[in-house]
């Protein structure tokens, strides 16, 4: 429990802290495995992706995203287009990290994810900076599904 | 089918790539976008080098210096005789950009394997996990050749005298209606636009579906007659937004369509787009 009285982001610390106690050339390796188990996205929502619906904008490469908050928990379901394995990780990794975590908690996801992955340094600074308007839509569709379940 | 290029040498196809993957005179060498394609599967035997880990100076915005691409290919295992076969993702971008890059520092052996990743997956070739090394060489670079790049001053002097220029980004972004190109906002600039005088050819406009360059007289219909560029008139320099995807059409132009003169200007928009005073085109 932390200050708030919820159970904090443990799945995401756990998987910072994997990555963190890695060689660079180790945490590619564990990106792919990341990108690998990104589980497939449920039957419900593939009309709606087929349709081209909850595409991340501002991501080069494409990215789908659904934000479920139910019961005081978030669920994430995403698709990613198999050409880009680096993004594929990249998502597989929040949705690993954020599912079950409470709605107040994804709110606090470190600004600096990437930094804390060590994968601004593996990956390069051009290439991921794209990738944190991921987390930003995260963080605002949590907070405009939560609102009404105060 | 290739032999019909001014310089068919430096095309390679995926049949070639496979069957001289074993071949201790060649060097397989991919280049990506996604830097984690390499680590999924690559042709076997294939080394990587990343335009940005790799061939960009960590600090400074410039291409690495002599000496450390030295030691890059020393590492790599290419020597100075290594026949070097790139190949990547994004129809062959990086590819061509590293092919460039290896031009810059002289190494005369290079090609690309026609239609890259695509292709490959297209024919259901193989690819494996397995990272290769190999023994160390020794290698020696010789001075930049900068017959092939423009520095901004240079691209300057050439857009006042009229010469040709020729802008290889999507359409929104030579208009100056976007400031970055679709889905790459980090890659922005302060103003939108294009080089005043510049023609607008899109790169992707030199590949067909399956990554592999189109044919030569297709080629000569979009860069001669229509863009109205001349093969052994006054050089002519291409530009993008970071100078990768114009390598890609400084290729076409250089060694399909056998262009003597023409340059890349790397520092591209992300550069003349941000500079204080120079002149900008707009067309919305």
């Amino acid at each position: 429990m932390n200050a708030a009285g919820n159970r904090g982001l443990t799945r995401l610390d756990e998987i910072i802290e994997e990555f963190a106690e890695l060689e660079p050339r180790e945490r590619l390796e564990l990106l792919l495995e990341f990108a690998e188990r990104l589980p497939p996205l449920p039957k419900r929502y593939r009309a709606e992706r087929e349709a081209g619906e909850h595409r991340i904008p501002e991501c080069q490469t494409p990215v789908y995203l659904w934000v479920e908050v139910a019961d005081g928990t978030v669920a994430l379901h995403a698709d990613v287009a198999p050409e880009a394995p680096t993004v594929q990780g990249f998502v597989s990794i929040l949705v690993e990290g954020l599912t079950g975590a409470d709605p107040t908690d994804v709110l606090t996801v470190p600004r600096n994810l990437l930094q804390r992955l060590g994968l601004l340094e593996t990956l390069g600074m051009v290439r991921m900076r794209g990738l944190n308007s991921i987390v930003q839509r995260i963080i605002n569709e949590v907070r405009v599904n939560s609102a009404g379940n105060g | 089918m290739t032999e019909e290029y001014a310089h068919p040498e430096v095309l390679v196809t995926t049949g070639w790539v496979e069957a001289h993957r074993e071949d201790p005179q060649v060097r397989i060498v991919e280049s990506d976008e996604d830097l984690l394609l390499y680590n999924q599967g690559h042709i076997i035997g294939a080394v990587r080098i990343d335009w940005q880990n790799d061939l960009q100076d960590p600090v400074v915005r410039d291409y690495i210096s002599r000496p450390k691409f030295e030691e890059l290919c020393a590492a790599k295992g290419i020597g100075n005789d290594t026949a070097v076969v790139f190949y990547g993702d994004k129809m062959n971008w990086w590819a061509c950009y590293a092919f460039w890059a290896f031009k810059l520092y002289g190494h005369e052996k290079c090609f690309i394997m026609n239609g890259g990743r695509r292709r490959w997956e297209l024919d259901q070739r193989p690819y494996v996990r397995e990272e290769p090394e190999y023994p160390r060489t020794t290698y020696r670079a010789r001075e930049p050749d900068l017959s092939i790049r423009a520095y901004r001053d240079e691209v300057l002097a050439h857009q006042q005298a009229l010469k040709p220029l020729i802008d290889v980004r999507s359409p929104g972004e030579y208009t100056g209606e976007l400031l970055h190109m679709p889905d790459y906002p980090q890659e922005g600039a302060l103003r939108g636009g294009h080089i005043p005088g510049a023609q607008s050819v899109p790169w992707s406009r030199a590949v067909n579906e399956d990554g592999t360059f189109k044919s030569r007289a297709e080629l000569e219909k979009i860069y001669l007659e229509e863009a109205g560029l001349k093969r052994d008139g006054e050089r002519v320099i291409a530009y993008c937004r970071i100078g990768e995807r114009s390598s890609h059409t400084w290729f076409v132009l250089k060694y399909l369509l056998g262009f003597e003169d023409v340059k890349n200007y790397d520092g591209s928009w992300t550069e003349w787009g941000n500079l204080v005073g120079v002149p900008i085109e707009r067309s919305v």
